[in-house]
């Protein structure tokens, strides 16, 4: 289970394609009352944006404490793309923003 | 009138427990409040270190701070070995500090969001390790991490209760800053606390200062009510209790 909701750290390699998708992970728990609103704002933003660009990986805390520890997240809502994170409900624009500096600095990582 | 004793965490730091009545009131939360240097995270982390060696009560401490790797150097330097506490269980270090790699740079913040995150990842090492101290050093950073005070204070709150619900003793380290008079940077440290616990680092002449601790507040303790004479030994940190400071 922690398995398998660990996102990816590493840069991608060289021999990936440029358009991997860009993995887009929500940490939420049981007892978070702002997660559910949260989930459902990422999830409307990154279908208006066009599937096949991402995949949504969503921890759950309560069932997953260690995953969380692992990157440092304790305040929940948090939504994490690439090296970044925002914490409490997102704004569309503001998961625009993250996605496109994640394309751009893998891109970036794939062509050196 | 009664005979109602309150059942007491002792801490084992040589001269304090006999300031609050043999130790803290088990499954309290307890402010441990100073400036910068004055030796909160030292006390902190040999309460953890006795519980853990001496009173066969395991602990969890909680960095938001200081990185694991130089907490156990400095704990070493006492002859306090942290990492051997690990090993047998007794122990677990909680890496939430900013050193951490994995750690994404948080680029926004919106006004909804909880700390359950950060229950989940305590409550889950007190399960494991059957703990009895939690230590979260230092509520100061999370000010700094984040906008939202009011979410904060609500949050800790909650924190704090949850924590000590199965009788786990908590201690919160709080700096208090050279400009302001208040416990810490909420303001509200003194409330969420059921003891408070104030350390100070006094200059006593233009070229000495003295340490010394204050027990401000313990609920259910007939506590001293004096300043007191404290030294950081090559054992830790050590209280005179019959030595009242004239530094503060
Ligand atoms: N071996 C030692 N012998 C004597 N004093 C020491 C020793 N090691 C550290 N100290 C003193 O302890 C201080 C650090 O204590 P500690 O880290 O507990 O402070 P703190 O109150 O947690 O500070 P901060 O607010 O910066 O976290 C040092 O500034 C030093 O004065
Ligand atoms: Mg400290």
């Amino acid at each position: 289970m922690a398995d398998d909701a660990e996102p990816k750290k590493s840069p991608k390699g060289e021999d990936e394609e440029e358009d991997d998708p860009v993995e887009v992970v929500l940490f939420k728990s049981d007892s978070c009352a702002f997660c559910p609103r949260a989930e459902e704002v990422l999830r409307e933003t990154l279908t208006d944006f066009g599937g096949g660009f991402f995949v949504l990986k969503v921890i759950n805390v309560s069932e997953n404490p260690e995953a969380a520890e692992e990157f440092g997240i304790f305040a929940l809502p948090t939504t994490m793309i690439g090296g970044v994170s925002v914490t409490g409900i997102p704004e569309p624009d503001m998961i625009m923003k993250m996605i496109l500096g994640a394309k751009v600095s893998s891109k970036r990582g794939a062509s050196k | 009138m009664s005979d109602f004793v309150i059942e007491r965490v002792k801490t084992g730091i040589p001269g304090l427990d006999e300031l609050i009545e043999g130790g803290f009131p088990k499954g309290d939360t307890i402010l441990l409040a100073g400036r910068a240097g004055t030796g909160k995270s030292i006390m902190a982390n040999q309460f953890l270190y006795n519980g853990a060696t001496e009173y066969d009560e395991p602990g969890v401490l909680v960095t938001l701070e200081e990185s694991p790797h130089l907490i156990k150097r400095n704990m070493m330097r006492f002859g306090m070995d942290l990492d051997a506490l690990v090993k047998k269980k007794k122990l677990a270090i909680v890496d939430l500090s900013p050193s951490k790699e994995a750690t994404p740079m948080k680029i926004g913040e919106y006004p909804s969001f909880d700390l359950s995150g950060l229950e989940a990842i305590i409550l889950n090492h007190v399960k494991k390790l059957g703990a009895k101290r939690v230590v979260i050093d230092t509520l100061a950073i999370l000010a700094y991490k984040f906008r939202s005070r009011d979410i904060l204070r609500e949050e800790f709150f909650k924190l704090a209760a949850n924590i000590t619900r199965a009788d786990t003793t908590l201690i919160l380290t709080s700096e208090i800053q050279s400009q302001h008079d208040g416990l810490g940077v909420f303001d509200i440290e003194a409330f969420l606390a059921s003891g408070v616990i104030v350390l100070y680092n006094e200059m006593i002449s233009e070229t000495s200062r003295s340490r010394s601790i204050e027990v401000l507040k313990l609920r259910g303790s007939k506590h001293s009510s004096r300043i007191h004479s404290m030294r950081i030994t090559d054992e830790g940190i050590r209280v005179w209790p019959a030595e009242i400071s004239t530094g503060v």
